[in-house]
């Protein structure tokens, strides 16, 4: 426990916490604004900005870009974190103090996932404040808010959401841990989420089982054009949502039991 | 050599490789519990594998661990938990701070007292600073915040690779002081370091690697003591001379040292001799017809780590003398 909570205290002073929070709040604001300036005028096009900016439709513009982009900014952070363990030597520093090296890294992927919460539920309650900004610039009517309906689905939506998005920085987290290097393991991370979504294109059969194909197909959000598609845009074949999410919780177990195993045996030098 | 159930750390037969590479060859270390223990050897001489073996980083091909009289295997990391240990350049995440980071460390690992924190950052002198980021800090500083997180759980055995690196002078009086201080505590200390001078006035046990393998160890005053001796450069042609002067002297002649290699029509002979009575090496020597073009004395710990390794010499630790033609007649050590 006293490892979780060091991993979780260190994750909250962390810059790359506050950058990757910021990052995605940044982006998904210059998105509604950018909507509510559209949406402002009759050109053609004002229409669709509209809707994005009308809840509760913009509820799902908001979680698909959180989970879409997300993932990426998670696949950075989680490489991030894993990388500089090796790369700053403080796990060296822990392996040398006795610390279990399994119950270390695991201990500090649990304070990713709990970041990951905070930092999507942040992005959450402040992509609502800025798409109710945006509508009442566009001069739309903010009702949609409170639909029901919508309110009913968005904590199973989040949890998807959440698992996936975790999945995802399980995979950059496990990536740096065999690259043994922070800088090494961002770039390996970004290199197969793109790659993933490059791949698609030419196989979609077998990419569909793929990490990030399951981690977008296991969150339906429903939205029109959302921000989900990854890099390479969205597999043009997916899995059932639920099947997706079963392989979302093996391709996350795999790759937390690739890192304990690998640390477990690794050579810590340098 | 102290008996077995007085050490505080042994290893039998240790041997690594990286990849055909043999970093260790059968290393043999005994270090009595209660004493400084100076651990030294060329570059690439094993000793930083040394290090990361006996924390736990590396794992051995072959030989055994023991660490506080019991055995240390792969699965046993419980072992560590009486051992402190700072290995190559002092971790710390640079965003935290110098108390957070030792917050950070006390997480891991052997619990750490209320209240040892405050009292490490007291003694490292960093207290002061213990708010600031470690991004901001000076190497020395880094360096005096990884000794206080060498001694957060209060070990029995520290092991420390290089702690005077980066230090000023004023810190490395006071490192000294506080190794000096545990190790009269009956704390072990276990100092792997290149700087020969600091170990002499440091340690009371030393051992020597190279190329894998032990080859010295014991008291540092017994082996300097054995080591006292007085080098000349003579010429060759008046070598034999020289010989038959420092024998009527009762000078043992010893190997070279590799130190300063024979240069053309003249050569170094070592004796071994009282490094006091250089003065009076000189005076046989004059007075046998054989004038020294250079002449050193000492029982400097370099002088022996030279024999030992074949190394060359390094600024640190030199022996003062006059084998320098520039130096000629000034006094020796």
């Amino acid at each position: 426990m006293r490892v979780f909570l060091s991993g979780l205290r260190k994750l909250i002073r962390r810059p790359a916490s506050f950058v990757s929070v910021g990052l995605l709040v940044g982006l998904l604001g210059l998105i509604l604004i950018a909507a509510a300036t559209v949406g402002q005028g009759t050109a053609r096009g004002s229409a669709n900005a509209r809707a994005l900016i009308t809840f509760p439709g913009a509820y799902d513009l908001i979680l698909s870009f959180m989970f879409g982009l997300g993932g990426l900014v998670a696949v950075i952070y989680g490489a991030a974190v894993a990388g500089s363990e090796w790369s700053w030597g403080t796990l060296k520093t822990a392996v040398a103090r006795g610390e279990s090296r399994a119950r270390y890294m695991l201990a500090t992927f649990v304070a990713i996932m709990v970041m990951v919460a905070v930092g999507l539920a942040l992005t959450f309650a402040l992509g609502i404040g800025l798409a109710v900004l945006a509508a009442n610039i566009a001069g739309i009517s903010t009702a949609g808010v409170s639909d029901a309906d919508t309110l009913q689905r968005l904590p199973a939506m989040a949890a998807r959401g959440w698992f996936a998005v975790v999945e995802q920085a399980g995979l950059g987290f496990a990536i740096a841990t065999l690259a043994r290097s922070q800088l090494a393991g961002i770039g390996a991370g970004i290199a197969f989420y793109f790659g993933e979504g490059f791949a698609s294109i030419f196989f979609p059969d077998i990419i569909k089982y793929m990490p990030f194909a399951v981690a977008r197909a296991s969150i339906d959000t429903g939205a029109q054009g959302g921000f989900g598609g990854g890099g390479g845009g969205a597999a043009p074949v997916a899995l059932e949502p639920d099947t997706a999410l079963l392989l979302v919780a093996a391709w996350l177990i795999g790759a937390l039991l690739v890192t304990v195993l690998f640390t477990e045996r690794a050579e810590i030098t340098g | 050599m102290t008996s077995p159930g007085a050490l505080a750390l042994a290893t039998r037969g240790l041997r690594k490789s990286y990849g055909s590479r043999l970093a260790l060859d059968g290393l043999d270390l005994s270090v009595p519990s209660g004493v400084v223990y100076g651990f030294l050897g060329p570059n690439g001489a094993g000793k930083t594998t040394t290090m990361r073996l006996l924390t736990g980083l590396l794992h051995p091909d072959a030989g055994s661990i023991e660490l506080l009289g019991r055995p240390f295997t792969r699965g046993d990391r419980r072992r560590l938990f009486e051992v402190g240990a700072l290995v190559e350049s002092p971790s710390f995440y640079p965003y935290l701070s110098g108390r957070a980071n030792l917050q950070a460390l006390a997480a891991d690992g052997a619990s750490v007292p209320k209240g040892r924190i405050e009292e490490l950052l007291e003694l490292v002198g960093l207290h002061e600073r213990a708010r600031d980021k470690v991004s901001g800090y000076s190497l020395g500083m880094k360096q005096r915040l990884g000794i206080a997180g060498a001694l957060l759980s209060d070990p029995k055995l520290l092991l420390l690779d290089e702690p005077a690196n980066g230090l000023d002078p004023a810190g490395i009086v006071a490192m000294r002081e506080t190794l000096r201080h545990l190790a009269a505590s009956g704390k072990t200390v276990f100092v792997s370091s290149h700087l020969l001078a600091e170990v002499q006035v440091l340690a009371d046990v030393i051992g020597i690697v190279a190329r894998g393998k032990l080859v010295r160890e014991g008291p540092l005053a017994t082996l300097l003591t054995d080591q006292g001796v007085v080098r000349v450069r003579v010429a060759r042609t008046e070598a034999e001379g020289a010989r038959a002067a420092l024998a009527r002297l009762g000078a043992v002649e010893a190997g070279a040292t590799g130190s300063q290699p024979d240069a053309g029509a003249e050569q170094w002979l070592t004796v071994h001799v009282e490094p006091t009575r250089a003065a009076e090496v000189n005076r046989a020597l004059a007075e046998a017809g054989v004038y020294a073009s250079g002449l050193e004395s000492g029982t400097e710990l370099e002088l022996l780590f030279l024999e030992l390794t074949g190394g060359e010499a390094s600024s640190e630790g030199r022996m003062q003398g006059i084998g320098d033609p520039a130096a000629q007649g000034e006094g020796t050590k």
